[in-house]
């Protein structure tokens, strides 16, 4: 970095002190972050423990096995990977409006209706060239899942309706049509017990990731993490964002268009959420139908919680959790435990982590650590 | 514990008030000594002014006195003894309430249930037809009544004083305090609800103290003064032998106003900002800006001087884009104007509102991020038009730290955790930056110390010595007359008065801050 | 008309009302429960994962015990603890009342299903009912309008709560610490201790709702048991602007929404199924965006409420 690239900054020896001191601070806040959602998860996973010791089974056994089919095998990593896939995109749905202060918990619908539209385009579409089908599934999910929770967005920055509520109604009348339609005009007259639509061609399907038994979903969703936090972390309107979350009043003294901005952020969000139906369709199903609304859109919610609405955490996250809801059906067959005892586990990080928060910014031994024990400047 | 006034023996409600006096009370908050030595005495039966100038100390004795704050130093004495005040709770049982300048009733609950939940014991099973009429017999002894079904909300804003008023009597307090009562009355409810207060004092009922910075309240109705001036006394006595001149100068000092000794005389240039009849509504709804109309030119800073609460802030709102005006028209440099991000940046408008972290800045950024509000967006900050450097950010922030002297671990510490007056100092750097066409100032330097307020009154004179159009919104008189060249008065929401400000005359700006036009 | 088939297309109102009757009673329950702790200044959004519990609970109990109403008050003393867990959690300082809602429903449905895994196959003795068709000779009659105790007791319930938000030391408390927390700890209350204790009545009264579920209509535990109604009973809290009377007859409404899919389905319209079963949903939707104002609040809004904002 040089000097001179704003015209009259000088960095006297003052300002280096400054900062060398700065990033110590900044070391120890980032190790002081640590602290406290570790402590959660130890936490968790102790609650954890005892709720299915009671149940009967062997806490070290069930972990055991959670690690295997999480992450023990390279089959069951594949598989966490698999999972991951649409939990970023659905974790999107809720981080990002989460930047504004909003609480988007609308992305199973958004998911659901984005399948769908999905693969009624590809219906639409035989005898085009698969990249030319799945990218109008793509668009086409985007559009539907974007105007699903941008409609949330609308209605709270114009008519100040609470999006937390409006985004999950929005979320059951978007499964509750897409049934319709796939029952009736979209049924393909051959799926009898399971009314479905019709396949969108083995020729489009998403196929595994090169060398990899994983679908070329994973790629989708780091990709839209990364653009995510391009755009959230580190683009001008993700700036903007963060003021509007952050204070509405400055934002509005800023010029900043409050409520242009809320629309725009739950469409992107909606957009993902919907992309992750498409990829569920076109990687995973084949077709859409009622196995769409698989909880992804649940989970999504706290993997964003999770991740702290970071795009970037969303990854790891995603991961963590897609291993752990893989894991079930392995639970189920060694411990003999039900298939929702990794939603329980889900349940008790999540209350836990949010329980948490009253210590966030409590601890700060490290940062006492690297600067003394004077503390901060007040 | 404290009682209905219907639980006391009749002797005890009937009795006159007792004294009350606040002897040689001091309290230092930080560096800032917000009463030095003050004592004041509230002798029953009478109605008793405290007078003074915004952050003159007035709020501050009167919270030592209702235990909101306890005093470094000095007494409060109760009839023949002293007696310690913890809490308001326990002022209340020596027979002393207080009526806020923010209304404390809950808004969605009737008049008699605000009544009946103020008491200390509440039956598990209220029979309403009783308490109502209960409520009715003590109201036939008051001389004012309030419909005791309506809901509070309901209630106009005279109507919720006489409630708050009539609450600390239902509880039996002897003593009643009111901070600014008709800050929020208009006159002819002020005069109402403190005409009544004069009788109840006359008849020997009640001692009442107010506070008020209004002189036409203190000659009306007071009985006796006590003028505070920056926290000290400034002195007291019977309103009678005291004429408005003589408070004006007790309240704001008999030494002329000192001229700005920075302020180069500068040629006056166009007018850079302009407003036409502008007109706006508060949250509720009703109106609170009329018709302002006023130029700023180039070079120039323009005062306006008013008590708090007449429409100031509004004012401010509208020019900051927080609020929408409901008519009139912004002119800068002769083009319409709306706080739009691209108009802010053409016509290089520059907002430094009050409470600073809660109007200008978002306390979960850093101070880096914070003071790129303005220019995040700009080429020189940007990659490709797309990506904020951080970078470039974070060096401007750095030169910006060490010339406004703020106080920070470093630019990436969190502006939240920065004392007040680093934050405004961070937020004037962000202002003050670069070319500034016009900048509107809101009470730049409340409550802080000394040096920062010398720093940012210099900043400000700086900014019109190079030719900024400055619009200086602030409750402190003295600080209007340290750096207007022009001085306008602000009341219920107009401007009422306009003077030079050389050889403008203080005692008529107090008597038009008062609500004395005509 | 003794023959069932003359019945005809008066089959669907008949349908609807009495469904209306036995579908509102979840929505009748929680969104008591809601408006009693939304009264006291919280939202909690956790309603939905109690309404789950307490069906999986009160079945379970039901079905060991043989006591349907030994389930019901089961089912009522894990809302209490959902509740408690919500009241204690929210009181804690920077936790967020609507986070930590959404974190108990997953966690709610998650444990009902983990619980509940063993009792999708026994049959649960159900609660008792009675007809209130006694007058009528035609078989749908009396068997549309079978009702219970339960539904009666939260019939009653409503005017019982609003007569005690007005009437009582306790409510007028519960409704000063909802409307300001500020004047309610200036006059001595624990605000927070209030809002546990209401959050935890709102917990027991949807847990009852949930056992409702399982012990009367539909009368079964399975997973697919509640789809919503646990949030839903935000919403119509909101739409019934915090008055326990209005959210009886919003329960109604929306019973009667919910009950038009199925009651349509049974006299063989079965093209639209779905559709009216979002119905309900697409109402509340379409209630809400009504019942908001991007300028002004509700006037009846609890003011230290933060989900109408």
């Amino acid at each position: 970095m040089t000097a001179s690239a704003v015209p009259g900054a000088v960095r006297g020896p003052e300002v280096e002190r400054e900062g060398a001191r700065a990033l110590m601070l900044r070391a120890g806040a980032f190790l002081d972050g640590l602290v406290v959602p570790g402590a959660a998860v130890l936490v968790s996973v102790i609650l954890f423990g005892g709720f299915v010791a009671l149940a009967g089974a062997n806490p070290v056994e069930v972990f055991e096995q959670m690690y295997r089919g999480a992450f023990g095998t390279w089959f069951s990593l594949q598989n966490s990977l698999q999972r991951a896939a649409p939990l970023m995109l659905t974790g999107l749905c809720t981080a990002l409006p989460a930047r504004l202060g909003l609480v988007v918990i609308g992305g199973e619908g958004a998911l659901y209706v984005g399948g769908v539209a999905a693969a009624a385009v590809a219906s639409h579409l035989t005898g085009s060239d698969p990249y030319t089908v799945l990218a109008f599934m793509a668009i086409t999910s985007m559009i539907f899942g974007g105007l699903w929770i941008g409609t949330a967005g609308a209605l709270r920055a114009k008519r100040g309706v609470n999006e937390t509520i409006s985004s999950l109604l929005l979320s059951y009348i978007g499964i509750a049509v897409c049934n319709h339609l796939i029952e009736g005009p979209l049924r393909d007259p051959q799926s009898l017990n399971k009314p479905s639509t019709l396949h969108i061609g083995d020729q489009n399907m998403l196929g595994p990731l090169p060398g990899l038994d994983v679908h070329y979903g994973l790629l989708y969703g780091i990709v839209a993490c990364l653009i995510c936090w391009l755009l959230m972390d580190h683009s001008i309107f993700g700036f903007a964002a963060r003021i509007v979350g952050g204070n509405p009043r400055a934002a509005r003294l800023s010029g900043l268009r409050v409520p242009r901005l809320m629309i725009l952020v739950c469409a992107i969000a909606g957009a993902a959420a919907g992309l992750a139906g498409m990829v569920e369709v076109a990687a995973v199903h084949g077709k859409a139908n009622a196995s769409l609304a698989a909880g992804y859109g649940y989970t999504g919610i706290l993997v964003a919680f999770l991740a702290r609405h970071s795009p970037l955490g969303i990854l790891p996250v995603a991961l963590v959790l897609g291993g752990i809801s893989a894991s079930g059906g392995l639970l189920q067959r060694t411990c003999d435990l039900p298939d929702a005892t990794v939603a329980v586990l889900q349940g008790i990080l999540f209350v836990v982590m949010l329980a948490s928060e009253t210590y966030r910014g409590q601890v700060n031994w490290f940062s006492r650590l690297m600067v003394g024990s004077k503390g901060a400047v007040a | 514990m404290t009682q209905s006034a219907f639980a006391q023996p009749k002797e005890r409600r009937d009795a006159p008030p007792p004294t009350l006096a606040a002897e040689h009370m001091s309290k230092r908050f930080g560096p800032l000594l917000a009463l030095d030595d003050v004592s004041f005495t509230l002798r029953p039966g009478t109605f008793h002014a405290l007078l003074g100038e915004n952050g003159a100390g007035k709020s501050t004795l009167v919270k030592c006195i209702m235990g909101f704050y306890q005093a470094d130093s000095g007494r409060v004495v109760v009839g023949d003894s002293d007696v310690m005040v913890n809490n308001p709770r326990d002022a209340q049982r020596y027979g002393i309430g207080m009526v806020y300048q923010h209304f404390t009733l809950v808004e969605n609950m009737t008049v008699a249930e605000n009544l009946v939940m103020a008491r200390a014991e509440v039956p598990a099973f209220i029979d309403w037809k009783k308490e109502e009429q209960a409520i009715e017999a003590f109201m036939s002894g008051m001389p004012f009544r309030v419909p005791v079904r309506k809901l509070a909300r309901q209630l106009a804003a005279g109507e919720k004083q006489k409630l708050e008023i009539l609450k600390q009597l239902y509880l039996g307090s002897k003593i009643i305090i009111l901070d600014e009562p008709t800050s929020v009355l208009t006159p002819q409810e002020a005069d109402d609800v403190l005409g009544l207060l004069r009788e109840m004092t006359r008849r020997g009922e009640l001692s009442v103290a107010i506070i008020t910075h209004k002189f036409r309240e203190v000659t009306a109705f007071a009985d006796e003064v006590t003028v505070l001036r920056r926290g000290a006394l400034a002195g007291s006595g019977k309103v009678s032998d005291h004429t408005p001149a003589s408070l004006a100068e007790l309240m704001v000092g008999s030494e002329p106003p000192s001229a700005s000794l920075l302020r180069q005389s500068s040629e006056q240039g166009h007018v850079s900002l302009e407003l036409h009849d502008v007109c706006a509504d508060d949250d509720l709804g009703l109106p609170v800006l009329s018709k302002v109309s006023l130029k700023v030119r180039a070079g120039e800073i323009l005062g306006i001087a008013g008590v708090s609460g007449n429409g100031q802030e509004q004012l401010v709102e509208v020019l900051a884009g927080q609020r929408l005006p409901s008519s009139g028209k912004v002119h800068v440099a002769g083009k319409p104007y709306s706080p739009t991000r691209t108009q802010i940046r053409e016509s290089r408008v520059r907002l430094l509102p009050e409470a600073p972290l809660k109007n200008a800045s978002v306390a979960n950024m850093t101070v880096a991020e914070n003071m790129g509000f303005r220019c995040f967006d700009e080429p020189g900050f940007t990659l490709g038009r797309w990506a904020v450097r951080r970078g470039r950010l974070r060096r401007k922030a750095l030169k910006s730290i060490g010339e406004y002297k703020i106080k920070t671990p470093g630019p990436e510490a969190l502006i939240g955790g920065l004392s007040g007056g680093n934050v405004q100092r961070a937020v004037l750097a962000r202002e003050l930056d670069g070319e500034v066409a016009v900048l509107i100032a809101a009470n730049p330097c409340f409550g802080l110390d000394f040096a920062a307020v010398a720093e940012i009154r210099s900043r400000i004179v700086a900014a019109r010595n190079s030719g900024t159009a400055v619009l200086l919104v602030s409750a402190d008189l003295d600080e209007i007359f340290a750096l207007s060249d022009r001085i306008v008065v602000m009341s219920e929401g107009a401007l009422v008065y306009e003077t030079p400000a050389e050889g403008a005359n203080v005692a008529e700006i107090g008597r038009h801050m008062a609500g004395h036009h005509a | 008309m003794t023959d069932a088939a003359t019945l005809g297309a008066w089959g669907v109102p008949l349908a609807v009302i009495g469904g209306a009757l036995r579908v509102s009673a979840p929505f009748l329950f929680v969104s008591l429960g809601e408006c009693l702790t939304e009264k006291s200044g919280r939202v909690n959004l956790g309603l939905e994962g109690t309404l789950v519990m307490g069906a999986m609970g009160g079945y379970g109990v039901s079905y060991l015990s043989g006591s349907p109403w030994l389930g019901v008050a089961a089912a009522g003393a894990l809302g209490a603890v959902f509740g408690a867990l919500h009241g204690f959690l929210c009181g804690r300082p920077r936790v967020n009342d609507i986070a930590v809602g959404i974190a108990l429903m997953l966690l709610g449905v998650g444990l009902s299903f983990f619980l509940g895994k063993p009792l999708i196959q026994p049959t649960a003795p159900r609660l008792p009912s009675f007809s209130l068709g006694f007058w009528s000779d035609v078989p749908q009659v009396r068997s549309n309008l079978q009702i219970n105790a339960l539904l009666v007791f939260g019939i009653l319930l409503a005017p019982g709560l609003r007569w005690a938000l007005k009437n009582t030391r306790w409510g007028l408390i519960v409704r000063t610490v909802g409307e300001s927390a500020e004047a309610a700890r200036a006059m001595g209350y624990d605000v927070n201790r209030v809002r546990l204790l209401a959050t935890m009545a709102g917990g027991v009264l949807a847990g009852i709702g949930g056992s409702f579920l399982s012990l009367f209509y539909p009368g079964s535990w399975n997973e697919g048991l509640s789809s919503g109604q646990g949030l839903m009973a935000v919403a119509l809290v909101i739409f019934a602007r915090w008055d326990p009377v209005r959210c009886l007859y919003a329960s109604l409404l929306f019973g009667g929404a919910s009950a038009l899919g199925p009651a349509l389905q049974s006299v063989g319209v079965t093209s639209g199924y779905y559709l009216f079963n979002a119905a309900p949903y697409a109402l509340t939707l379409v209630i809400m965006v009504l019942s908001s104002s991007a300028t002004k609040q509700s006037r009846d809004l609890p003011m230290e409420l933060t989900v109408a904002r």
